[in-house]
């Protein structure tokens, strides 16, 4: 964990009630509803879900990066004080680099395939720090370096198809490095890459974000990236926060189901091989038609007739409530933070109640649910 | 591994593969050895994994498997039939039993197809017309791949060539009325540029523009019509005869052109110009001629391509026309080219329905089988499914032909957690009910280790491990494994982040280090290594490795502190 004894220190991005709508031609969709979080200086928060579940539209809002017509987006982002939603173009263009940076998904796609690698690295410097062509690119060749490609000064002129994909993901970084952001937002920036890259490529994040004492959002479908890279999660389904935990205590004490059928669809290495996966039954939900209840419902082996009229809200686990079985979770929470030590969910029968425990008896009973907890039947 | 050696080889398997040597040819001369000698068999019903880094020949080896392209040399045996040594008409009638699935499901589905056909598909690949194949139809692939490998390259100068080409095409074609204009003693500002680079200059930039512009149309075309694979025989018919007549009508209508230019006008600066509309109907008629020997791949946009090439010539022509000649034939055309348009579409119709007909009940069954109600998706298109359903359709797909073997290239790479453990479910419910015997080729080692019965290990185009899963994974053999174990993450924040790294990028396939391929990144490496390549060999029942200290057995090395592997980077 990073020293995160900074003292008074207000958050670096405060997120609240975020809601983005796409207005589409079979209506709007709501792909990020009433989102609210926030990040201190240099804490590290990954953000799960599936795909679709409005991850990148979020993060997207917060860097006010989104198309410009047939899009609403309301709400509060605060960064380090400034009101985002009201900032225009140019202030905006102010803010991308040494305020906050994005790696996205797709290397190849976010770089510009005609333009040299230095030139690209050394722009945004060129822009927010007025250096000269030549400043530029002894400053790309120190970042390339920094991002730990081979042979810099060979590289620095070359295009970005004539390097890996790994190689183009550290390129992406270094672009994004550049102007010494203090916030970093990483959407899925591995998901493109293999397992020997994606850890080298998530090491050196980590790095550059503890040398540089930065914020990162890291924003994943794989819970097991964000397993020993955070400091907090939050787990996204249909556009809303569905819990949001301390990761040690996330992982110890998940509440909501669908927490818990993401970890349980996991391969895991430790398990014996054909072991039976466990799934998530159904569809992720259309996003135009949401629902009405629990959003997670149609496909929740503890949901009962209440999680289909009535949606819960996102409330916080009662404090007298015993983490199941932590093994860390006290050693953290010697003294309970305050910002990040809330743990958040939203759900009727909670993971681990003995309430949810009848409501899956009740289901497997009534034929809805079968014993490996996969929905069968959802005419409900 | 690095290593040689057929010690883990089995005599009774349904597909063996011995020695695959895949090499490419790169710029300079030089060659990309993209697998060097793999060896693989595979056992009725069973699963073999392959693992690896990117770019270490997975896909390659698959592909191999599958003659596409024919490995470099080696052999491949499937049920005891050798398959390097089939022609092309004899591989396609293999391939029903060989089946593939690829990486990214949505991508490798035609998206104009309904899932009717798409699924359809193998069922009739078998039976069709391949005779037709011609030297023209290698041409078109040699054509293909020349464009590509030169766009590759080209991408900065072709961008401006392009900028430049859209601009002279729009001079061009406005210069005919430069010259009227000129006539009449009026200057438009089309003559300007003229004026002054000169009138040469421009037209030889025209005709470079013109040039450009077709090899990139061209080049477009190719790739659109490539990838996706073959259509019936009747349909493959009609466009080709299309397409003839489209030769024979362009060629013969610039013939007429360029006997009329010259009488007319005279003078090499019309001729220049017509020069630039004959080039185009060149090009256009080279393509439509590759199109025609290749049948089976013109397709729906074969047709789309040749009659819109037609109307788009007819158009230049009519242009050079006068008066009420221009009329006459514009609607002439119009009215012959909206009758070809009829007629190739009711022929083709015809001939899918007949198909569709054949193929349906087989294609229910298969959709059943992956879980995609066939009444919701037979008359959808691929791109209205998402990842996980394409991917079933995918998997329907191989399945329609009753394959015995099926290569899964990265199936659930592309997927979401939660979708991939469906489809992971599902490839192994599909294996218990009808035998299948998969190669299962991911990245990712728990997904491997999940579904496989065996699993192999490569690195830089070969083999360095095959191993019983559980066993692999709960005690690694070969320091490389150690290493890919040690990079995946964990879901449970106590477990350590894995602190052997392998440092570094794959070295450059063109130029393998000597030796054992992994040395240059191995954290046990010793001057043997430099000098002799380990050869696969058994150090436990059924555990075969190829180094010559490997981390199991007799000579393993006192561990060496994972810390200390050598870091290349971050
Ligand atoms: N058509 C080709 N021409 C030249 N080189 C090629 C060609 N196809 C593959 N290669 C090279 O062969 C090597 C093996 O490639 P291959 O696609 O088999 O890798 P892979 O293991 O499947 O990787 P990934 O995990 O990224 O899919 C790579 O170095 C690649 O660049
Ligand atoms: N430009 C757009 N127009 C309409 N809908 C969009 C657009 N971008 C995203 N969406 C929708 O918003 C929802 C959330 O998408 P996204 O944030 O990209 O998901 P993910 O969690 O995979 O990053 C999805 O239903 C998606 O289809
Ligand atoms: S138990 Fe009810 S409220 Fe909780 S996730 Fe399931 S459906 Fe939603
Ligand atoms: S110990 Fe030697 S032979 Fe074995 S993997 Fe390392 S370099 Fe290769
Ligand atoms: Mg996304
Ligand atoms: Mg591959």
């Amino acid at each position: 964990m990073p020293d995160l004894s900074g003292s008074d220190e207000r958050p670096l991005l405060d997120v609240a009630e975020l809601r983005t709508t796409f207005h589409t031609p079979v209506g709007p969709l709501v792909a990020v509803d009433g989102v609210e979080w926030s990040l201190r200086r240099g804490a590290r928060l990954g953000v799960v879900g599936e795909s679709g579940s409005g991850k990148s539209v979020m993060s997207r809002s917060i860097m006010r990066l989104l198309p410009k017509s047939r899009v609403t987006s309301t709400g509060n982002v605060s960064f380090d004080g400034i009101d985002m939603m009201s900032l225009g173009r140019r202030e905006l263009l102010e803010m991308w680099g040494p305020q906050l940076a994005m790696v996205f998904q797709d290397p190849l796609g976010s770089l510009n395939p005609v333009m040299k690698i230095g030139k690209q690295v050394g722009e945004g410097l060129r822009v927010h720090r007025d250096l000269s062509a030549r400043a530029a690119r002894s400053a790309a060749l120190g970042l390339l370096e920094e991002v730990g490609i081979p042979e810099p000064h060979r590289r620095i002129d070359e295009y970005p198809h004539q390097l890996s994909g790994g190689m183009r993901q550290r390129i992406v970084i270094a672009i994004a490095l550049a102007c010494s952001p203090r916030l970093l937002i990483a959407d899925e920036p591995t998901t493109a890459l293999d397992v020997t890259v994606q850890a080298q490529i998530l090491d050196l994040i980590e790095a550059q974000r503890a040398e540089r004492n930065m914020s990162l959002v890291l924003i994943t479908h794989d819970l097991g990236i964000v397993a020993g890279r955070t400091d907090e999660i939050i787990v996204m389904y249909a556009g809303r926060i569905v819990e949001r935990a301390p990761t040690s205590t996330l992982f110890s004490d998940m509440r909501m189901p669908y927490t818990e059928a993401l970890f349980r669809s996991i391969p895991k290495v430790t398990d014996d091989s054909h072991a039976r996966l466990e799934i998530i039954g159904g569809q992720p939900p259309q996003m135009t038609d949401l629902p009405l209840g629990c959003k997670f419902a149609p496909r929740c082996k503890y949901a009962q007739d209440l999680c289909f009229a009535e949606e819960p809200a996102l409330i916080e686990v009662p404090k007298a409530a015993p983490a199941r079985s932590s093994i860390s979770g006290s050693a953290d929470d010697g003294e309970p933070d305050p910002a990040a030590g809330v743990h958040l969910y939203r759900c009727f029968y909670p993971v681990g109640t003995p309430e949810a425990a009848e409501a899956f008896e009740r289901n497997i009973a009534s034929g809805r649910v079968s014993e490996a907890g996969v929905v069968i039947r959802t005419d409900d | 591994m690095a290593g040689s050696g057929n010690a883990h080889l089995r005599p009774d398997a349904l597909l063996s593969a011995r020695d695959l040597v895949v090499e490419f040819p790169a710029a300079g001369g030089r060659t990309v050895y993209a697998i060097s000698g793999v060896s693989l068999d595979l056992a009725e019903g069973e699963t073999l994994g392959l693992v690896g880094e990117s770019g270490c020949g997975k896909s390659t080896t698959g592909r191999a498997i599958l003659q596409l392209p024919r490995p470099t040399s080696g052999t491949v045996q499937l049920a005891g039939q050798e398959l390097t040594e089939l022609d092309e008409d004899d591989i396609r009638k293999v391939r029903p039993r060989l089946q593939m699935i690829y990486q990214d499901p949505i991508s490798s589905l035609n998206p104009r197809r309904r899932v009717r056909d798409i699924v359809a598909e193998p069922l009739f690949i078998a039976l069709e017309n391949v005779s037709r194949r011609t030297a023209m139809a290698v041409w078109q692939d040699r054509i293909g791949e020349l464009l590509q490998n030169l766009l590759r390259r080209a991408a900065v100068p072709l961008r401006i060539v392009g900028r430049l080409a859209s601009v002279a095409f729009v001079l061009w074609i406005l210069s005919e009325t430069v010259e009227e204009r000129a006539a009449e003693g009026w200057l438009g500002w089309t003559q300007v540029p003229a004026a002054i680079i000169g009138f040469p200059t421009l037209a030889l930039l025209l005709l470079a523009g013109a040039i450009a512009l077709m090899l990139g149309l061209t080049w477009v075309l190719l790739a659109v019509m490539l990838p996706f694979g073959l259509m019936s025989r009747q349909f493959g018919e009609v466009s080709s005869a299309v397409g003839l007549a489209g030769v024979v009508v362009t060629t013969g209508a610039s013939a007429f052109m360029l006997w009329r230019t010259w009488s007319s006008f005279g003078g090499w600066a019309k001729w220049l110009n017509s020069g630039g509309l004959i080039l185009l109907t060149a090009v256009l008629a080279v393509w439509l001629l590759l199109s025609i020997a290749k049948p089976e791949r013109a397709g729906a946009s074969g047709v789309a391509t040749t009659l819109s090439a037609m109307v788009v010539l007819q158009v230049f022509y009519v242009a050079g026309l006068d008066g009420g000649i221009k009329l006459a034939v514009l609607v002439a055309s119009a009215v012959v080219d909206a009758l070809l348009f009829r007629w190739v579409l009711r022929r083709y119709r015809a001939n899918r329905d007949a198909e569709r007909e054949q193929a349906e009940p087989r294609v229910r069954e298969v959709l059943e089988y992956v879980g995609i109600n066939p009444d919701d998706a037979m008359d959808r298109r691929p791109w209205e499914f998402s990842g996980g359903q394409a991917q079933r359709l995918s998997i329907a797909r191989a399945l329609v032909s009753v394959p015995q073997v099926i290569i899964c290239d990265e199936p659930v790479s592309s997927l979401d957690v939660s979708v991939q453990a469906q489809i992971l479910n599902l490839l192994e419910d599909l294996k218990n009910l009808m035998g299948l015997t998969l190669v299962f080729i991911a990245h990712d080692l728990a997904v491997v280790k999940n579904v496989s019965d065996r699993v192999a290990v490569m690195y830089l185009g070969k083999l360095c491990e095959v191993s019983e899963p559980d066993a692999m994974f709960d005690e690694p053999a070969h320091p490389y494994t150690e290493l890919l174990l040690a990079a995946i993450p964990q879901p449970d924040p106590e477990a350590e982040l894995g602190s052997g790294r392998i440092g570094g990028e794959l070295p450059s396939p063109m130029d393998p280090p000597s030796g054992c391929r992994f040395r240059t990144r191995c954290p046990h490496a010793a001057q043997r290594c430099i000098d002799e390549e380990p050869e696969m060999r058994e150090i436990a029942p059924g555990r075969f490795v190829a180094c010559h200290t490997p981390l199991v057995g007799d000579s393993a090395p006192v561990r060496v502190e994972m810390a200390s592997a050598p870091r290349g980077e971050s």
